[in-house]
Formats: C-alpha cells, sequence, structure tokens
C-alpha cells in the first residue's frame, strides 16, 4: 500500500503532469532540465522531504532522455542522510555521462515522456495502461 | 526436481516449403510461423507485420534494433510447457524432459519506441562482443499498427516472439537429442543427508523490474509485483522467467539468458562436487526506496532461512539497481552468508568515473562484465535485417554515431548483451 | 635506431653499497648498470639503456629538491624515449625516490615513465600518477619483474594503448580497462565464491571505492550557547600567504586568529588555492570562510561565540593521509579550547 497522500512527484515531464496532476501533488517544472530536477530533489532532501523513488529510475541513460520524474513527500520530515547520499550519488552518476547532442523528433520526445511516466507509474502503483485511456477519453 | 534437457544440435536454417527439423538443419516455412503467432488476439490487433529472415555467424550481417532473443525448446516429458503463464498453462515446470535446439535462436527486431536499443554483428568487431553472433539466428522483424499504445505493442511483440519461438521448439518435439543432460535438485534435507560437508550455496537472482522495457516477468507476473521467494534452478530452463523487451541492451537479460542462465549451468557443473547447489532466490529491482529495502530484506532473511554459506549475487540494469545490489550484499552479508557479484560498469568513455552508483565495503568480491561506456567503432556491413533509422537515438549514441559511410562509433552499450551481469561473456576489466 | 631509456637506481644495485652508501649524490654513467643489464637482454637491441643514474636513497629523501634538479638536468640534455627506474621491491625509501623521479621527469619534461615495486611500498602511493608495475617484496623478484617492465616499457616506447592493469602487470590506477578473460564471469564468480568460503585468497576484479564513512556526532543540544569554530579546505589564508600553504597537495596547514575580525576582506585575506578560479574568493575571502555570517548569527543570539581561530588547507589534490593527519592534530587544540562544533567549508 503506497501513501500516496504523502506524494509529490518532482517532474519536467508533461505526459505526468497531464495524467497525474488530479491524483498526486505535481511539482511541474517544465523548464528544468533532467541535472536541474535532480538538483532540485537534492534540495528538498536535504530541507527533510523524504525521498520515495531512486532518482536512476530505469535504464535510459540520463544524457539520452531529458525526462525525469521523482517522487519525494510534500513536507519534509525528518533528514535522512542514506537518502541524501543516494540523491548525491545520482548527480554524480549524471556527470559521468558524455553528452549527446541529439536533436529529438517529436516522436522520440513523446517516447522518453511514455518510459518516463511508466517507471513513475510502477513506482507509485498507479495503473499506467489506465491513466493513458483516460487521457485518451478526454481529447 | 529433476530435468532432462535434450540437446538437439542445429548446424542450419534454411527456409523451405516444409518446416521440420532434420539432420541438424531447421526447415523453417515463414508462413506456418507467421500464422501460429498471429493466432493471438493481442498479436492481430497491434502488430501489422512480420516478416523473417535469416543471419549465420560469419555473415556481413546487422541485426537492429533487436528486442529480444528465445531459445526454442519444447517440454517432451511431464509437467507444463515452455514459457508458463505466458503461452503455456501456469503448471508448474522444470522436471520431466525438454529438448532444445541448441545454436539457434528466434530474435525480434524492430522499433517499439523511437529511441531503440540492441545491435547483433554477425561479424566483425562487434561480434566479439555478443554471444548472439556464434548463432544460427531466425530473425523476426516487426512493425507496429498505427494508433496502438506503445505498452500494448510491446506486450504484443513480447507474445509474438515467444509463440514464434515455441512454434519452432515443437519442431524438435520427436527428433532424438544429440546430448542429453540431467539437472536435479534435492529437497533440503535429501540435500543435507546427501552433502553433509559441502557448504550450502544459493543463487540471488535480481530481475530488473521497473516499467515499460524494463520488465521481468515469472510465469507471466510481472516482477514488479513479487515478493522475493524461492524457485528450482530447473523452472528457469523451461522458460519460467522471461525478458519484458529492454531498453539498455548491453545488460538486460534476454529470454535467452533466463533459458541458458550461466551462473545455474555452473553452480550444477559444482554441485555435488564442491558445492550444494541449494536453489534459486529470486527478487525484483523496484523503483520505490521502500521495496528496494522489503525486497533485499526478504533476500537475506531467506538466505538465512535456508542456512545457506554462501551465495552469487547476479544483477541486472543499469543505475537504480545498484542500489538493490548493494543493498542485497551488505544484508546477505551481515546475516553471515558470504557473496560474491556479478554485474557491470558505466565507468564513462575514459575509465575514470565511480564505476557503480553504490558501493560498500563488504561487497569484497566482484565480478565485473566491463565498462559498458567503452567506445567502439563498428564498420559499415554488408546487409540490414531490421532498420538503422535509430542508431543515432539508441542507448549508447550519439548524434552521427552512425556514420555516412555505414559505420557505427557508439558506446558498447548498444550490443546486445555485452556486458551482461550473470556472466554470461568473457569480457571483464580491471 | 632503437629506442633510447635512461635508468634510474639506488647505490645497493649499483653496488656501491648497502646502508652505509645511501647518502651518495646523484651520479651519471655511460651504459646500463646493475639490473639496467636485464632490461637490455630483454630489449634485445630493440631499445637500449644510453645512461644510468645512481642516487643514495637518503641522500634523495634528505635533499629531494636539489637531487631532482640534477637529475631533471641530465635527462633533459640526454632526452631518451623512456625514462625507467627501480625495480625497488619493499625498499622504502628506493620506492619513494624512484616514484617521485619518475613523476618530476613526466610531468616537468613530458617523457614516458615507468617504475615498478611492492604494492606495500610506500611510493606506490603515487600509482595513479605514475605507471608502477606491481614486483613481489625482495629483489629474487627480479627475474620476473625485469621481463614485464620491459615489455611495458616497450609499448609506452613505441605509443601502444595499454592492456587492463592485470594484463600488463601494472597497478590499478583507477582506469577500467575492458579486456576477455578466458573464463565466463559465471565460472570465476563460483571460482571465487568457493575460494571465499574455503577462507582461501581471492582477487576481486573491481575494488570498492574506500569511503572512510565516519559516524555523525550527536546534534548540538543548545547551539546559541555553543562555540562555533570555522575550518576550511578552500585554502583561505592572511594575505600573502606568509605560511606558504601550497596551491596543490598542501602539506602542511594554518591556525589563524580572527578575534575581533567581522569579517575577511580581500586586502587581508586571499586563497591560497590552485583548484578553483580565484577570481570570487579574492574578492571576498568570506564567500569560501563565512565570518561576516558568523559574526551575524553571533549578533542574532543564533550561536554563541565565533571561536578566535580557524584552521585552514588546500584541498587540491591533498593526500587523504595528509588530510587525516592535520585535521586529527587541529582536532585536538578545538576540543582544548572548548569548541562545541565545526562548520567545515569545501570547495
Amino acid at each position: 500500500m503506497k501513501n500516496g497522500r504523502d506524494f509529490m512527484i518532482v517532474t519536467n515531464n508533461p505526459l505526468v503532469e497531464k495524467v497525474l496532476s488530479k491524483y498526486y501533488e505535481v511539482r511541474y517544472l517544465p523548464e528544468e532540465n533532467y541535472r536541474a530536477i535532480l538538483i532540485t530533489v537534492r534540495d528538498l532532501v536535504y530541507a527533510g522531504h523524504k525521498l520515495y523513488t531512486h532518482p536512476l529510475s530505469g535504464s535510459v541513460k540520463p544524457n539520452e532522455t531529458p525526462y525525469k520524474s521523482v517522487v519525494v513527500s510534500k513536507v519534509p520530515h525528518k533528514m535522512n542522510a542514506d537518502e541524501a547520499a543516494i540523491i548525491s550519488n545520482c548527480v554524480e552518476a549524471y556527470d559521468k555521462f558524455t553528452p549527446r547532442n541529439r536533436m529529438l523528433s517529436d516522436k522520440v520526445l513523446g517516447d522518453f515522456q511514455l518510459i518516463d511516466y511508466t517507471l513513475l507509474c510502477g513506482a507509485v502503483d498507479y495503473d499506467a495502461a489506465a491513466g493513458l485511456s483516460k487521457l485518451d477519453n478526454q481529447i | 526436481m529433476k530435468l532432462e534437457l535434450g540437446f538437439i544440435e542445429i548446424k542450419d536454417i534454411q527456409f523451405s516449403n516444409e518446416s521440420k527439423v532434420e539432420n541438424g538443419t531447421l526447415f523453417v516455412n515463414a508462413d506456418d510461423v507467421k500464422a501460429f503467432v498471429y493466432e493471438d488476439d493481442d498479436v492481430k490487433a497491434c502488430v501489422k507485420s512480420v516478416c523473417f529472415d535469416i543471419a549465420k555467424p560469419g555473415e556481413s550481417v546487422r541485426i537492429t534494433p533487436v528486442k529480444d532473443v528465445i531459445e526454442p525448446r519444447v517440454k517432451v516429458e511431464g509437467p507444463g510447457g515452455e514459457f508458463p503463464g505466458v503461452i503455456a498453462k501456469v503448471d508448474t515446470v522444470g522436471s520431466g524432459k525438454t529438448h532444445v535446439l541448441r545454436g539457434m535462436a528466434v530474435v525480434t527486431a524492430g522499433p517499439i519506441v523511437g529511441f531503440q536499443e540492441g545491435i547483433i554483428d554477425m561479424t566483425g568487431p562487434g561480434a566479439e562482443y555478443t554471444p548472439f553472433s556464434k548463432l544460427l539466428n531466425l530473425v523476426m522483424v516487426c512493425t507496429q499498427v498505427e494508433g496502438v499504445h506503445q505498452h500494448e505493442y510491446e506486450h504484443a511483440v513480447r507474445i509474438a516472439g515467444l509463440r514464434a519461438a515455441t512454434f519452432i521448439g515443437e519442431l524438435g518435439r520427436n527428433v532424438t537429442p544429440d546430448e542429453t543432460k540431467e539437472f536435479e535438485t534435492l529437497g533440503i534435507r535429501e540435500g543435507l543427508e546427501k552433502y553433509p560437508n559441502l557448504p550450502r550455496v544459493g543463487y540471488v537472482h535480481m530481475l530488473q523490474s521497473q516499467g515499460l522495457l524494463h520488465d521481468t516477468y515469472v510465469y507471466g507476473v510481472d516482477a514488479k509485483r513479487t515478493l522475493t521467494t524461492i524457485i528450482y534452478p530447473t523452472e528457469t530452463m523451461d522458460g519460467a522467467i522471461i525478458s519484458g523487451n529492454c531498453v539498455s541492451a548491453c545488460d538486460k537479460n534476454t529470454t535467452y539468458h533466463h533459458q541458458n542462465n550461466p551462473v545455474v549451468a555452473d553452480l550444477f557443473e559444482q554441485h555435488g562436487k564442491t558445492l550444494n547447489y541449494v536453489c534459486n532466490i529470486i527478487t525484483n529491482e523496484n523503483v520505490y526506496l521502500a521495496d528496494k529495502q522489503r525486497s533485499s530484506d526478504w533476500s537475506a532473511k531467506l538466505c538465512r532461512l535456508l542456512d545457506l554459506d554462501g551465495v552469487i549475487v547476479s544483477q541486472e540494469g543499469f543505475g537504480n539497481p545498484d542500489t538493490d545490489l548493494i543493498m542485497n550484499t551488505k544484508k546477505i552479508e551481515q546475516v553471515g552468508v558470504k557473496t560474491t557479484i556479478i554485474t557491470d560498469e558505466y565507468a564513462g568513455q575514459d575509465g575514470k568515473s565511480q564505476s557503480l552508483a553504490d558501493a560498500d565495503p563488504l561487497a569484497d568480491a566482484v565480478v565485473t562484465g566491463g565498462n559498458a561506456n567503452m567506445v567502439i567503432e563498428l564498420p559499415k556491413l554488408d546487409k540490414v535485417i531490421g532498420t538503422l533509422d535509430y542508431v543515432d537515438k539508441i542507448a549508447g549514441g550519439h548524434a552521427g554515431s552512425l556514420r555516412p559511410d555505414g559505420s557505427i562509433e557508439a558506446e558498447l552499450q548498444v550490443i546486445t548483451g555485452a556486458t551482461n551481469e550473470m556472466g554470461f561473456n568473457c569480457l571483464s576489466a580491471r | 635506431m632503437s629506442y633510447r631509456v635512461v635508468h634510474y637506481i639506488n647505490q645497493f644495485f649499483a653496488q656501491i653499497g648497502g646502508e652505509e652508501m645511501a647518502h651518495i649524490a646523484p651520479e651519471l654513467r655511460e651504459g646500463a648498470v646493475g639490473p639496467g643489464t636485464a632490461f637490455d637482454a630483454a630489449w634485445n637491441g630493440e631499445a637500449k639503456i644510453v645512461n644510468t643514474i645512481i642516487c643514495g636513497d637518503s641522500h634523495f629523501a634528505e635533499h629531494e629538491k636539489e637531487s631532482k634538479a640534477q637529475i631533471l638536468a641530465w635527462v633533459k640534455e640526454i632526452n631518451p624515449d623512456l625514462f625507467i627506474a627501480g625495480p625497488a621491491f619493499n625498499a622504502g625509501r628506493y620506492g619513494y625516490a624512484c616514484a617521485n623521479i619518475a613523476l618530476a621527469v613526466k610531468e616537468e619534461l613530458g617523457i614516458p615513465v615507468l617504475t615498478g615495486m611492492y604494492e606495500e611500498n610506500p611510493g606506490a602511493d603515487l600509482k595513479d600518477k605514475v605507471l608502477i608495475v606491481a614486483t613481489t617484496n625482495n629483489a629474487a623478484g627480479m627475474r620476473k619483474a625485469a621481463p614485464t617492465m620491459a615489455k611495458l616499457a616497450m609499448k609506452l616506447m613505441k605509443g601502444e594503448k595499454l592492456g587492463a592493469s592485470c594484463e600488463d602487470g601494472y597497478m590499478n590506477n583507477g582506469i577500467r580497462v575492458n579486456f576477455f578473460e578466458k573464463e565466463r564471469g559465471s565460472r570465476r564468480a563460483v571460482k571465487m565464491l568457493l575460494n571465499k568460503l574455503a577462507d582461501k585468497p581471492f582477487t576481486t576484479e573491481y575494488p570498492m571505492p574506500s569511503f572512510d564513512r565516519v559516524a555523525p556526532n550527536p546534534a548540538v543540544k543548545d547551539l546559541s550557547h555553543a562555540v562555533v569554530a570555522l575550518c576550511t579546505s578552500g585554502g583561505i589564508v592572511p594575505k600573502g600567504n606568509p605560511d606558504h600553504i601550497e596551491s596543490s597537495s598542501a602539506s602542511h596547514y594554518g591556525e589563524y586568529c580572527i578575534a575581533g575580525v567581522e569579517n575577511l576582506t580581500p586586502d587581508k585575506y586571499e586563497t591560497a588555492h590552485g583548484g578553483y578560479d580565484p577570481v570570487y574568493a579574492n574578492e571576498d575571502p568570506d564567500r569560501v570562510l563565512p565570518v561576516d555570517v558568523m559574526r551575524e548569527f553571533e549578533r542574532e543570539g543564533k550561536i554563541g561565540k565565533l571561536h578566535d581561530y580557524f584552521y585552514t588547507t588546500v584541498g587540491n589534490g591533498t593526500a587523504v593521509a595528509n588530510a587525516k593527519k592535520f585535521a586529527a592534530e587541529y582536532a585536538q587544540k578545538l576540543k582544548q579550547a572548548g569548541v562545541n562544533a565545526v562548520i567545515m567549508t569545501s570547495t
């Protein structure tokens, strides 16, 4: 059972914002890139927000996808040194990848959004497919 | 539980009117396979077309983008059938007799999302890095019905591949195997009585379980939803664990890897001689931190409950699974069970960065599958099965990865199975 | 035309004498001396030692600057294709000399270098900076060390790519290199586990980075009455750097009084750190050592008092062992002075 009430999803992924903002608190930061999202999460964790998901979700490498979603607690609880270590290791991991310098088509961006979205849904136990069909039906 | 594998050596594959295995040659009628594959409703709804091709070792052929690699097998005696819970019913497998068409594989290829992984080169420097360049490959290239969602399509391609392998495997049912080998796991008490002085060894098998193109299925159950549990090693030989296709070619375990798990094979080789191979413990790699904690706590708990002396731990994937790996290792060592772990590395293109995203001094016995960031040059090959459209965008590729002359400069990551973390290959690093 | 090599050895291997001759100053000789002949034999004409430099181990240790200067001058003139030192096996001062002179030749003259010694030799601390072949711990290992060193030396001279550390015999220098083992990973893992279970020695293929985790002390109960000290590895020093703290690989730390100082100003303070752009730190040294903010906290009653002394060193390339040493020393001083907490700024 996942405590969805305490979740805050920090993300730059528009698909996440579209589908999940009705059900969870979403801090949508579209102007932040992958690394900036990690830094925002890091600052929140340092301030005492609990880290719910591992920021290096998925095997799509940090220099390949522009999208990143991480779940932290809505309000600060108690600062946890292990969680701080996890998020700072993630920033280091990001920095060891060489920039790819690729132009990504809308379709490819859409696919990266989808992967990040399903990884997030898998983590919070939200039915990814159902979310997408709800979105389809709205349009 | 005892399983006898009967190996039928496949030395050639040819398209023909009749589908059969004769004198070591697989004759296959592509339309027959296609018809069988399309008997599934999901495949009908989502897969626009499948077309077949053959790639042989040494040929100047590049297969890309690769989704999964599957070995054709068929259960000839005993309960259940291959790929329980997915193709066959959920009956427990791993006993009786299974025939294996050895020396070949069914390879599914074609895009699922717009960035793809997976290159298999059948010759040249790239061939050195993938085990699949040594197999006769029956490649099934799939295309997507427009408008179908990616996750539905992925599911359909997965089923299509497994069905194709099932059809081919069935052709080996009445063929006499060239070699048979028996694998037996004893019950706990029997094992203790038979091998009182041998160290009790288990295999903690970590399964990637994160989302679309990052999943693994156990008897058809999404590994994300599983609790750490025990299975018989022989169950994996009948396809109990299959790959949900994947996004990082070098370190995702294909279904072929699961069927031919090298840790299982090498532990069985020593079973009864230098160790008592007790069982497999399967555990997942979820993104949710509390899940990681639960899964690793349970791995350690089971190791202790089973009174194991030592375990091999194999990982799957990049990034957050490093945290699972270290959690598992630490907790298992802390309950007094010794570990040796198998992983791969992302040490940057210059080899100077820290290889893993997590670490602990208790992980003092490590086997590595190599640095996946190493840059490699793949020459132009004469034929491409699939499409080169995605090479620039695959994991490990970059703008300009695919050169105008058809050669590719990319990281080792792009090659299917290159840095496998079950220890399938000889590649290592220091 | 064969490659030209300069070889560095000590008084013992030059057969001049043992400990009693360790004080001799550097001398330059023609051709190979002592173990150098083993290298020449291994190279079989493809390369040749044109000069040998001999130096007493004590002399090098006690007159490092001058010895280096003399040796560098000679090597510069000879301009060889390679500089090779040792092997030093387990001789500590000899290993130190070999590693340091090799590093100097590499950095100042840009000539490829190679040395060899036992893994526990103190000189091996430099294995990340200088290529060091791993040898046994005594001279009986010469039979194996010489050909390994010669082979690796030839690769360097030819400009060939190096193999993985275990393939070419050099000490793991933190750069991961892929190569193919004879056996697959799972089999290597089973063997490794069996050795581990039997308490037999085994070698991990990936040494975990050592973290030296320090368990945090309990939180300060009442900060408003606490004495807090500022320390830094960012290299803030009084203007002019009176104690000459090095801009990298610092060999000592500084202790400076800030009683009555309200904030650090550029006319009185600067940074000695060579690892970051100093402009902003020199403009306002408070940016690295925030005395101004601490004084504010004092006034507001957030902290009891800012300690009168700050401790500073430069963290740029400074050896972990040294960093530990400095802190262990001044931590005692802080304790004796009644300091309750420390803010360590790093860059």
